[in-house]
């Protein structure tokens, strides 16, 4: 009875990502086909992976563009005890239940 | 049984390669001698795509390659491998490179996807019809190329930037990220119970980071296989074309205005240069947000592919293992990536400023993409049609991409609400 219901959740899977598949596929092709969502003036898109692969990148956020009164120390701490206990609870949610 | 020499394991050559590459950027930074690696400039027909291959253009495709060459295979010789064996390989492999980039400079192509798209699609048709040559195959060494390119690409992860948008960007890129990791983490391995680990985290970092860069350096410290980096970057290229044309029209369309909809599309598009255009199309104001919030991202990846490698080193073998155990099995490669970035950030920048550890980072960019164009061909090469078709596994990776994108957005749009709306927290003044 539970194994009938795991093949009908897996046939449901396999459905619907296909369904996202084709769907997806054929909406990026329409897409660059028919060159929708560029930037006169810019000269790279989707394709442009990463910020050093953008000409002059520097142009679009000059490290001034936002002013805060806060010292980077305080950010810097936030930030890294906001990583480590998301870390710890990575690890507490992957140990449980095994 | 005689001892392995510190520097003859793939993780220390690629070290060495690494700052080898950065130390001579930083020379010719300072020099202004010429050192820049080839690139083909975008090119639309036959007329333009002759010009590519101009006199001046030829000069200095072949001092890439030399660069390339001379360095790979004194890194082969570090490792042991037989270098002329190496190098006959090598020679073929950079061809198919020099093919995969000139299609991928094509104008059209290039604005919607990334070379990685196409060195896939050229590696596996050629492995996939005519077969790889057994002299090329000692060159076919994914994990060698993209480690080396990595390490080189932590010089332009810098720290600074963590501040650039105050408390703002923090909980924006930075609250939301590891929360949706371990999100897609729980969904990938509990409930859709897929049995591969290093996928599920190479695609979860690749959804909540930033694409295909956060998706090569979470693969490389999670050992994943190469076929998990192809499926992972696939999907995310396929998502972000939708998602940077959808996502503009969709916040225009709620009318979240140009701040809110920047921070989103910031928060939640994978590449850099979607992001860009899809602020854009909001106005200067999104823009600006965009990439302010995405340049946040940019620099997590250094973070999250050390925490992957030292979760995924401390749960190999039995029980818990100690620190110097960890130590001895994390990928150093992770180090020389992390160092990178901690000497660009604390040292060149501090003492040479942010114009030079950017004109350092202009030469790194395109030997770091050929380093990565080089090892996507390779991962086409090593990879066969039916291990692909097995790694689909009934279709869970899409959803599980598909769902924590859809939970990323939820998660980014609440956390940009609560701090942009100006209902719980003054609005930020953004020069444009």
């Amino acid at each position: 009875m539970k194994l009938k219901g795991m093949d009908r959740m897996n046939r449901g899977l396999k459905v619907t990502a296909g369904l996202v598949f084709v769907l997806s596929v054929v909406l990026a092709a329409y897409i660059m086909v028919n060159h929708m969502g560029l930037a006169d003036g810019l000269d790279f898109g989707a394709g442009a992976y990463y910020y050093a692969d953008i000409p002059e990148f520097d142009r679009f956020v000059s490290a001034c563009a936002y002013e805060t009164r806060i010292p980077s120390w305080v950010i810097f701490g936030i930030f890294l005890l906001w990583g480590a206990a998301m870390y710890r609870l990575w690890v507490w949610i992957d140990g449980k239940d095994k | 049984m005689v001892g392995k020499k510190w520097y003859s394991s793939e993780d220390s050559a690629a070290n060495i390669l690494g700052f080898v590459m950065i130390a001579a950027g930083l020379i010719v930074a300072l020099t202004g001698a010429d050192f820049a690696a080839f690139n083909f400039s975008a090119w639309r027909g036959i007329s333009e795509l002759s010009v590519q291959f101009s006199g001046t253009s030829l000069h200095s495709l072949a001092r890439t390659f030399a660069v390339l060459a001379v360095l790979f295979t004194a890194g082969a010789w570090l490792k042991g491998d037989n270098t002329l064996r190496f190098f006959g390989g090598f020679v073929f492999l950079f061809v198919l490179s020099v093919i995969v980039r000139l299609i991928s400079a094509e104008y059209e192509a290039s604005r919607y996807l990334e070379w990685a798209f196409f060195a896939l699609f050229i590696g596996l048709t050629v492995s996939n019809t005519i077969g790889v040559p057994d002299f090329v195959k000692p060159a076919v060494q994914t994990e060698y190329y993209i480690k080396t390119g990595l390490v080189v690409m932590g010089f332009s992860v810098l720290f600074s930037n963590i501040v650039n948008f105050g408390l703002y960007g923090l909980a924006i890129a930075w609250f939301v990220t590891p929360i949706v990791i371990i999100f897609m983490w729980y969904f990938g391995t509990r409930v859709l119970k897929l049995n591969n680990d290093p996928f599920v985290i190479t695609i979860a970092s690749a959804t909540s980071v930033c694409g295909t860069s956060a998706a090569i350096a979470t693969a490389a410290a999670s050992d994943a296989k190469k076929s998990d980096l192809s499926l992972a970057v696939s999907i995310s290229i396929i998502f972000t074309v939708i998602m940077m044309v959808l996502e503009p029209v969709i916040i225009r369309w709620l009318g979240l205005g140009e701040l809110m909809g920047g921070a989103l599309i910031g928060g939640t598009v994978d590449s850099t240069g979607a992001v860009t255009v899809a602020g854009t199309a909001l106005g200067k104001l999104g823009q600006t947000t965009a990439v302010l919030v995405k340049s946040i991202q940019n620099i997590l990846i250094g973070f999250i592919a050390f925490a992957v490698a030292v979760f995924f080193t401390s749960r190999r073998g039995n029980g818990k293992a100690s620190a110097s155990e960890i130590w001895t099995r994390l990928p150093k490669f992770i180090l020389g990536f992390f160092a990178a970035s901690l000497i660009a950030s604390f040292v060149v920048q501090p003492v040479l400023g942010r114009p030079f550890v950017n004109s350092v980072n202009k030469l790194l960019d395109q030997y770091k993409n050929w380093a990565f164009v080089l090892a996507f061909t390779s991962i086409g090469l090593s990879t066969n049609f039916r291990e692909l078709r097995e790694q689909v596994s009934g279709g869970k990776p899409l959803i599980l991409y598909v769902v924590g994108q859809l939970f990323n957005i939820v998660l980014t749009f609440a956390v940009v609400y609560v701090v942009l709306s100006g209902k719980y927290f003054p609005l930020p003044v953004i020069a444009q």
